[in-house]
């Protein structure tokens, strides 16, 4: 049995954990916090956009097949995360994942759904939960309780109009989820709607309010529940689609806590609330890793280390005072961070810095300067890697699970790991 | 050493206020947050409020905060919100601190003033109208959990012990926390017979409280003088490793005297130190090979709860992991936030109903799972769980006990 430690619990340092338990493996996950799963949408994007650079422009429009377009994007974008593991397996690695939570997510069936957005528009993503199936209906009724502060079904409803051509028509319902409250978080809101008490009158209220649209478009707070989205939408007996929120993302708590449930079934021991603050080496390997625990810290022995604790955002990337920047843990070289001009002044501008990170071979080894494995049984995966502004090409889901998936199975299978890139699907 | 309770002196907590990215992971995780409105939530009370604390309480929805750490544990940008929380509580009730709260807090007075009359004081908890009286007059709820006093303590059974085989695995410390001495002497008599089972010479200096209910109901600067005391008093010497039933007091000694209390006393961070809940020095013996794993199998399901306290020491949950290596045994993780009581938080007249419905999902499961049985590693949660469900709740030294053979 190999003893193996994780780092981070987001999307990548899960779908590592899972996937190595799967093969037999003794996992131990450390993270500080939760990951960064229940602050994105809950569903799984893999490629949405291919553009030059940061800024869109009208003529971008949303890839409709990211496998395919996906050749051409790493042409133009080398050093890209993607462009380190053979093509085939990204599609491969996504539908493993979705196969690991079959209630939760649809099967992929290799083109991109367009999702709305609170803000009325429609965005590109490839797994999607079955709630957010968007039909391209000719009407839709754009639905909140008053009391959910971050949407607004008018200005929904009036954006779709343009977005997609659709008639949309915004209505306001009058339902606290607790007597009294006027400003409920989506959480709230959700666990009220789980009960089949609130639900049914929620059910009510909505059915009152609109007309004789297709479709009923809802903000994304329809239970924490995987069930209750599905159910709500038969008691309304017209198809429902939720609308994404900023966080706290409610599918986005529904993914996390089922692949979060899913480790543990399998025997992944999951140590939250330590930082990993330093490690211990031979030579070329790690042979364990420092975790602050409270009142000491306390040296973990392992085999095998999967680094995935995010980027700038979980400050495993720092930018110093003086525009240095450096990976904080094992201090891995990072990749484009001696650019001129990382950050600039114009918000749409190309910001170089979101693409700087640490370069890896495709067993997902972090390489020095020259090219090098600097520990060979250290695997960084997710945000961490260099190459790609994940918000602005919606690839970041896509590069955690498929770096993950591809550093397990090195560990498992050593040999098989092609070192070579194949660009081929 | 700060001496007040004025929101200035805790300078690590707020050092870490202005790393809130407002990402809401605390609220969604926050176990009161959930159940009532009442309490506007980690991210509110906690960092946005204490930037614009001086002294003053900003919003006194702070108050149902139970202090549970769950915020703290979970955010991803090392916020202290839960330290910044208990901080801006004991300012906020440093002029009017309730009666009932200085009570509870005594534990070692309320055993040693129970003991001696035990059945009596059994027969008044148990008594409906008593109860009453007690809820109107000092304002712990009717229901509350109390704990059972028992006529034996663990220093009488201590002082007439002699261990059944000789020492070969060198020495611990044994603190037994006041639950452990006056409430819980079983489990303390259980610990150390397991850890003389495996060959260990226990030692068990003079000890006090560790000031932990003092702490948490803010009454600071006496739970400080308790803290410094019982570290004089563990600390024996400095190879020697402290020992602990009492998951919620180890949590006192590793990091919450310094990060609550700002106490840097070197004998309470050296102690602090070397303090090991009795399941995370056993499960560390077995990572490492060295834990008999001779067990007699026990054939059950049980519901194991980790409480926050356990959990806040950032080492997952060692129970758990200790326990599902006793052939037979079916350990079921709660999965659940909090069990309500956080402390004494759950035995307020106010707060009671609060506290219920936080522990609501975890009863459900141990009504599911084994109604008679459930097993978790701090007292006050063994109280409230069992007062809610009517199972036997005991700590996870005793399924220990039994699969090494020795009850
Ligand atoms: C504003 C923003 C918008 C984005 N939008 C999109 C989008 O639309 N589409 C898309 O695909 N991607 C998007 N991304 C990117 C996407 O969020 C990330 O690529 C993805 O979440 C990375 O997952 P991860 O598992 O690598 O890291 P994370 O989810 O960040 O998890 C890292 C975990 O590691 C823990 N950790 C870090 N260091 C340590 C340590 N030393 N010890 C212990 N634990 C540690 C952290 O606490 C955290 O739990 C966006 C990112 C940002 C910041
Ligand atoms: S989890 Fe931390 S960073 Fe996020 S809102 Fe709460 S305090 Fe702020
Ligand atoms: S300590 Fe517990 S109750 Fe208080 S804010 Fe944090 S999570 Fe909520």
């Amino acid at each position: 049995m190999t003893d193996t430690i994780i780092v981070g619990a987001g999307l990548s340092g899960l779908s590592a954990a899972i996937r190595l338990a799967q093969a037999g493996a003794k996992v131990t996950l450390f993270t500080f916090g939760l990951g960064g799963i229940q602050l994105g949408q809950g569903t799984i994007d893999v490629l949405g956009y291919s553009l030059a650079g940061s800024r869109p422009t009208p003529a971008d429009t949303a890839i409709t097949d990211p496998f395919a377009a996906m050749s051409q994007h790493l042409t133009g974008h080398p050093g890209h995360p993607y462009a380190t593991v053979p093509l085939a397996s990204i599609r491969d690695s996504v539908d493993w994942l979705a196969a690991l939570v079959p209630d939760l997510l649809t099967p992929g069936d290799g083109v991109n759904h367009m999702v709305p957005t609170a803000l009325g528009g429609l965005r590109p993503t490839y797994l999607i939960q079955p709630s957010m199936t968007w039909s391209n209906p000719s009407s839709i009724a754009v639905v909140s309780p008053r009391q959910i502060k971050d949407f607004y079904p008018r200005l929904a409803a009036a954006n779709l109009t343009k977005t997609a051509h659709v008639d949309a028509h915004g209505y306001h319902i009058d339902l606290p989820a607790r007597p009294g409250e006027v400003d409920s978080s989506p959480v709230a809101y959700a666990t009220a709607l789980d009960r089949s008490d609130f639900a049914r009158r929620f059910v009510e209220l909505v059915a009152n309010a609109i007309a004789d649209e297709e479709v009923i478009g809802l903000p994304a707070i329809l239970g924490l529940h995987p069930d209750t989205a599905e159910s709500i939408a038969r008691a309304l007996g017209r198809p429902v689609v939720e609308f994404l929120l900023p966080p706290p993302s409610v599918p986005g708590m529904r993914l996390n806590v089922a692949l979060t449930q899913r480790a543990k079934d399998l025997g992944v021991r999951v140590v939250i609330g330590s930082k990993v603050t330093g490690f211990t080496s031979a030579g070329a390997k790690v042979t364990g890793v420092v975790v602050a625990q409270a009142g000491r810290d306390q040296t973990y022995p392992c085999d095998h280390v999967v680094y995935a604790p995010g980027g700038f955002e979980s400050g495993a990337l720092t930018m110093d005072s003086y525009g240095g920047v450096r990976e904080t843990l094992f201090d891995l070289p990072v990749v484009g961070a001696t650019a001129e001009d990382l950050i600039t002044g114009d918000y749409w501008a190309d910001q170089r810095l979101f693409a700087c990170g640490v370069a890896v071979d495709s067993a997902m080894t972090p390489l020095d300067v020259l090219g090098q494995p600097i520990y060979t049984n250290l695997h960084a995966v997710g945000g961490l890697l260099a190459g790609a502004v994940r918000w602005t090409e919606k690839s970041g889901d896509g590069i955690a699970i498929t770096s993950a998936v591809r550093a397990a199975d090195a560990i498992v299978s050593p040999g098989v790991t092609p070192t070579t890139n194949e660009r081929t699907r | 050493m700060f001496e007040s309770t004025s929101h200035e002196h805790n300078l690590l907590a707020r050092a870490s206020l202005d790393q809130c990215v407002k990402c809401t992971i605390c609220e969604t995780q926050c176990p009161v947050m959930a159940v009532t409105p009442a309490f506007s939530g980690p991210k509110f009370v906690g960092p946005q409020a204490e930037r614009y604390r001086h002294g003053e309480s900003v919003d006194h929805s702070l108050d149902y905060c139970s202090s549970c750490g769950t915020c703290t544990l979970v955010c991803p940008q090392g916020v202290k919100i839960a330290e910044l929380n208990s901080v801006a509580r004991a300012a906020m009730k440093k002029d009017h601190m309730p009666l009932r709260d200085q009570l509870i807090s005594r534990t070692i007075m309320m055993g040693a003033v129970m003991r001696p009359v035990a059945p009596i004081a059994n027969a008044v908890l148990a008594n409906g109208a008593a109860r009453w009286m007690i809820e109107k007059v000092v304002g712990v709820h009717r229901k509350a959990a109390m704990p059972t006093a028992h006529t034996r303590t663990f220093a009488s059974w201590w002082k007439k012990h002699t261990p059944a085989q000789s020492a070969t695995a060198g020495k611990v410390v044994f603190f037994h926390g006041c639950a452990g001495q006056y409430f819980e002497v079983e489990t303390s008599i259980k610990a150390v017979e397991v850890l003389e089972h495996l060959g260990y010479e226990v030692v068990v200096p003079p000890q006090g409280c560790c000031g932990l209910p003092l702490q948490s109901n803010g009454i600071f600067d006496t739970a400080r003088g308790y803290v410094k005391t019982l570290a004089e008093r563990l600390n024996i010497a400095d190879d020697v490793p402290i020992i602990t039933a009492a998951g919620s007091c180890a949590g006192m000694l590793k990091h919450e005297a310094h990060e609550i209390m700002g106490v840097d006393d070197p004998a309470v961070l050296r102690v602090g130190g070397r303090t090991r809940e009795i399941s995370e020095f056993l499960l560390d013996l077995a990572d490492r090979g060295k834990l008999p794993l001779d067990f007699s199998p026990i054939n059950l399901e049980v519901v194991y709860h980790v409480p926050c306290q356990v959990k806040g020491q950032g080492m997952g949950k060692p129970a758990l992991e200790l326990l599902r290596l006793i052939p037979g045994l079916t350990v079921v993780d709660s999965d659940a936030t909090c069990c309500g009581i956080a402390g004494t938080y759950g035995l307020k007249k106010e707060k009671y109903d609060v506290g219920q419905a936080v522990g609501k999902p975890l009863f459900d499961k141990v009504r599911d799972v084994n109604p008679k049985l459930a097993v978790c590693d701090t007292e006050t949660c063994r109280w409230q769980i069992a007062a809610a469900t009517g199972a036997k709740v005991v700590h996870p030294v005793w399924l220990l006990h039994q699969a090494y053979g020795l009850s």
